[in-house]
């Protein structure tokens, strides 16, 4: 509405005879806080190999010393096209993603080559290589987007065009025959070959540039009010289009993917984008209830969405525990038997837990590293996300605006649904733990979020070019 | 955009918010309620590097004995012994290294006190976090059981003696304490003891395909037909519903009885009179007439013999001990042939040998049934009690008069030299004077199969301290195949008094 946007993080302006100091870029608190991220990942490793079988693990060099290459890589990239992106983003990924391949090294070599424990039969012996190798395909995708898109808006030419794209890609699975598209009853993957993607992990980021330019749009008309009920005005009838439009579509996915992660993801970040376009509290009531009715429908008429609602209400039931909820049980129980402290990296046994390298790493980690190791690492995902409603709030473009905050908005809610899922609070669904879980397509498409956060950061953090003449009058500030 | 975006940030917080209460609320507040779920497998493999607790015969004065024990093997673990073998498996059970992965891990008292012997019920919590500072490994707390050593060794050694399949339980009918409960064939708990999990599925193949099933408890889980022993719960509901005064009143027992609405007839053991035709009811269960049974269950109906039934503890599916007992039958009849059957133990009356004690142990105790019981004590590492038993009142069958004619009736049974049991279980077999009543019970298809012996007893007679309920499969008579077995339980449980 009327609110200017924060001048804390805008170049000072005003009279330029005055010495104006420059705002700091601050890459060397960048590179200082990368240093410290790719420390704690070492020793991690290390810490996993000795609580494995008391030896540092012998490719602990080349693990660290190929990641902290990445991260140069990726530092020296922000230096060059993104002086002054928000300094904190890169480490804290950077973080994660360490944290994620310690993680899975860890697995991958339970009950094998003598350690304790049993050996995953989901997990090969290369799956922490594997997740290396990805990250670095992750990175490159971050340098290529900081290249590619100088300015946000760059983006809003292509709203259709990615629109369409992401709508594509969230329909393919659907498409697919379930040999190709069909894992552990989710239907969301690509299956060609021995190779795999998850589409959606993409269309998120598509649809979410879709939304912004399309939003910023139709905003003034989706902001008229209609009736007032119950003290909220509620938006026109012929309004309801798009919100409709995207339940139908959202309803879509979860009957023919069978996944209500995904569906809850995309439907959750339009409504979000929605709010925030036209700051209608109308539009989020109407999205929620739109939310639980699809929810509840989908779990009266998809069996596998009812045995989800069923073993999140009664885990321990003798007749599913051994079965449908063993996976969710020893998740619990493995946080449990972590306890505060956890057990140490290496001492637990995460490996009772199915996919615990993907779906439930986070119980996995809970285990391991303990309360203490998942308070962290939900400050550092909490902060993840309070960085990118930062630069959300500063950039001045609506577009960049509406964009940041979608995105940022999106990751937390991903980490609260699978978060949650695995901890009992609401319904498993089967999405990625950002970042830290197994597997290529989560981990490049959150580090394409990481560089549109970043360069829509850049952005809104830049100083203004000084202006030639000084004409003496206040700029006009065009209300956002 | 900026306010909306400001609320959007709250809404954000708010979310990571609740993901940290509810991980704090998992990984501090129901640590313990987690830990104790059965199939915990971190928590079990876990167990095996610490002390378990010991379960103890403690049913004998001053004479405990230790059934199961952990002791330190290789590697830092610990493994389960058990030094009696198979004669306390069926009380025992045995622990796995399964334990609560799978949900044949674990067995008898080794599964339902698990909480306690592996010291995770909250109530160890605090002996448990003791051990966590002083960095001592973790200890689990004792079980003590009412099983009398004597009796037990005496059970187990006389069903071994015979060689058929069978079980015995003893009971102390005052307080419902279970001081005897044996089962034949057994198996040795102590291979299932095993370390190596590939020899334990071995071990576990082999024992379970043996068609002699040495894994079934026969004490408590599983039925058979009660026979004449049924005579008992027949007398109490004709007691009680007024149909027959007292154990002196006659009752009729013609020599054939054509079963109401049929063309079979009942006749008694060998085609043989039942005294006058019009005995009393004292000399009709003495010698354990039929048709006298059979015509009397009719006169007092199918409602009031289920109640009197169901009373004794029949169809009762809910009966822990605390192991859990299978609920013995007797159905809801209204066909008088089929009543006819069943007032006299036949038909679809099926019990267990836990069941056959009860009945003499209420009659025994006034008419007051009490909840049998297994577990007489818990105690914590440091010997303090966790929990002690209760003796609880189960049911009220019968009155005290009504149990008093069936004492006279019972003790008939075994001191009147016309008694099915005189020769077996009276003077000349034992000075102790036992109150009884024997069962021979035939089965199987067309009654193909041997009959099954059934023996219900209680001792002495004026004064009881133990009841006594034994079947054979396949013994014969009664009084043959299962009286000396129960009267071997009393003569060994009433010498150490």
């Amino acid at each position: 509405m009327s609110a200017a946007p924060s001048v804390a993080d805008v170049a000072p302006r005003g009279p330029s005879h005055r010495a104006v100091p420059l705002p700091r870029g601050r890459r060397s608190t960048e590179l200082a806080m990368l240093c410290f991220a790719i420390g704690i990942m070492a020793f991690a490793y290390a810490a996993a190999g000795l609580g494995l079988n008391g030896h540092v693990p012998p490719g602990l060099v080349v693990y660290v010393a190929g990641f902290a290459a990445l991260m140069a890589i990726a530092h020296l990239a922000v230096r060059r096209f993104t002086p002054w992106a928000d300094p904190l983003m890169l480490p804290l990924a950077a973080l994660l993603n360490g944290l994620g391949i310690v993680m899975i090294y860890r697995l991958q070599e339970s009950g094998r080559k003598g350690n304790p424990g049993l050996p995953i039969s989901t997990l090969t012996t290369h799956a922490a290589l594997y997740q290396l190798m990805w990250t670095a395909v992750g990175i490159v995708a971050f340098i290529v987007v900081l290249v590619v898109i100088r300015e946000p808006r760059v983006l809003q030419r292509y709203t259709y065009t990615l629109g369409t794209l992401g709508l594509i890609l969230l329909a393919i699975p659907a498409l697919l025959p379930a040999s190709h598209s069909s894992v552990n009853g989710a239907k969301v993957w690509i299956i060609l070959g021995g190779f795999s993607i998850q589409p959606g992990e993409f269309a998120r980021i598509a649809l979410a540039v879709f939304f912004a330019g399309y939003l910023v749009r139709k905003r003034d008309v989706l902001s008229l009010a209609g009736r007032r009920f119950l003290g909220i005005d509620l938006p026109r009838g012929r309004d309801m289009g798009p919100i409709l439009v995207l339940w139908g579509i959202a309803m879509l996915i979860l009957i023919f993917e069978s996944d209500i992660g995904v569906a809850a993801l995309f439907f959750g970040l339009f409504v979000a984008m929605l709010y925030i376009a036209t700051q209608r509290k109308s539009w989020l009531l109407i999205g929620i209830l739109l939310f639980l009715a699809g929810a509840l429908l989908a779990g009266a008429i998809i069996p596998h969405v009812h045995e989800r609602f069923t073993i999140w209400r009664h885990p321990f039931a003798p007749g599913t525990i051994q079965g449908s909820s063993y996976q969710l049980v020893q998740g619990l129980e493995g946080m449990a038997f972590g306890g505060i402290f956890g057990t140490g990296l290496g001492q637990g046994q995460p490996y009772r837990t199915p996919l615990v390298q993907s779906d439930f790493i986070f119980t996995g980690l809970g285990e391991e590293l303990g309360l203490t190791g998942l308070m962290a690492l939900l400050l550092i995902f909490g902060l993840l996300v309070q960085r990118g409603l930062r630069a959300a709030l500063a950039v001045r473009d609506p577009s960049a605006k509406l964009l940041a905050a979608g995105l940022a908005f999106v990751l937390a809610l991903q980490v609260f649904i699978i978060v949650g899922g695995v901890t009992q609070l609401i319904p498993l669904t089967g999405i990625t733990t950002p970042f830290l879980s197994q597997g290529g397509s989560s981990l490049v498409a959150s580090w394409i979020v990481i560089a549109l956060l970043m360069r829509i950061s850049d952005t809104a953090r830049r100083p203004a070019p000084q202006s030639i003449q000084d004409e003496g009058l206040t700029q006009v500030v065009r209300a956002i | 955009m900026n306010r909306a975006i400001r609320r959007i940030s709250i809404v954000s917080l708010a979310m990571f918010v609740v993901l940290m209460i509810n991980v704090n609320y998992l990984q501090v507040f129901r640590v313990n309620s987690l830990a104790s779920e059965s199939y915990n497998p971190r928590v079990f493999s876990e167990q095996l590097k610490n002390w378990r607790g010991e379960i103890i015969a403690a049913g004998d004065q001053g004479n405990d004995m230790i059934v199961a024990q952990s002791k330190l093997v290789k590697g830092g673990l610990y493994k389960r012994f058990y030094p009696a073998d198979r004669v306390y498996a069926p009380v025992t059970g045995y622990n796995s290294i399964l334990g609560s992965t799978s949900p044949f891990g674990r067995t008898g008292i080794e599964q339902a006190e698990n909480k306690y012997l592996a010291g995770t019920a909250p109530s160890l919590a605090v002996y448990n976090l003791k051990g966590l500072f002083t960095g001592k490994p973790k200890q689990g707390a004792s079980v003590y059981l009412t099983i009398s050593p004597r009796a037990q060794a005496a059970a187990y050694q006389a069903l071994e003696a015979m060689g058929k399949p069978a079980a015995a339980v003893a009971i102390n009918p005052r307080t419902g304490a279970i001081l005897a409960m044996a089962s034949y064939p057994s198996f040795n708990p102590n291979v299932y003891s095993t370390l190596d999990s590939g020899k334990l599925a071995k071990v576990d193949k082999r024992i379970r395909s043996n068609p002699d099933q040495p894994l079934l408890n026969r004490a408590i889980n599983a039925t058979f037909p009660p026979g004449s022993t049924f005579k008992l719960i027949t007398s109490s509901a004709a007691f009680a519903t007024h149909k027959v005064r007292d154990e002196n009143s006659s009752i009729p027992a013609p020599r054939f009885y054509r079963l109401p609405g049929s063309h079979s007839t009942l006749a008694n053991d060998a085609g043989a009179p039942c005294g006058n035709g019009h005995p009393p009811i004292l000399f009709a269960l003495t010698v354990s007439c039929n048709t006298a049974f059979a015509k009397l269950g009719v006169t007092v109906g199918g409602s009031a013999l289920h109640s009197m039934a169901n009373a004794y503890g029949f169809n009762n599916q809910k009966l822990t001990i605390p192991l859990p007992v299978t609920a013995s039958a007797y159905p809801a009849l209204t066909d008088p042939a089929q009543i006819a059957l069943s007032s006299i133990g036949q038909f679809n009356d099926t019990e267990t040998p836990l069941q056959e004690a009860m009945v003499a142990a209420a009659i025994a105790n006034q008419g007051t049934l009490m909840r049998p019981y297994l577990v007489a004590q818990i105690k914590a590492p440091d010997q303090s009690t966790v929990q002690t038993a209760q003796p609880a009142v189960l049911a009220k069958p019968i009155s005290p008069a009504v149990a008093g004619y069936l004492t006279t009736m019972m003790k008939s049974v075994t001191q009147d030299p016309g008694g099915t049991a005189y020769r077996t279980a009276g003077p000349g077999a034992t000075s102790i004077v036992i109150a009884a009543k024997t069962g021979t019970a035939q089965n199987g298809v067309n009654n193909s199969h041997l009959d099954d012996a059934v023996f219900t007893a209680f001792a002495p007679a004026d004064n009881p301290q133990i009841a006594v309920g034994v079947i054979v499969k396949g013994g014969g008579f009664g009084a043959d195949g299962a009286a000396p077995i129960a009267v071997k339980i009393i003569q060994a449980y009433l010498r150490q008094q």
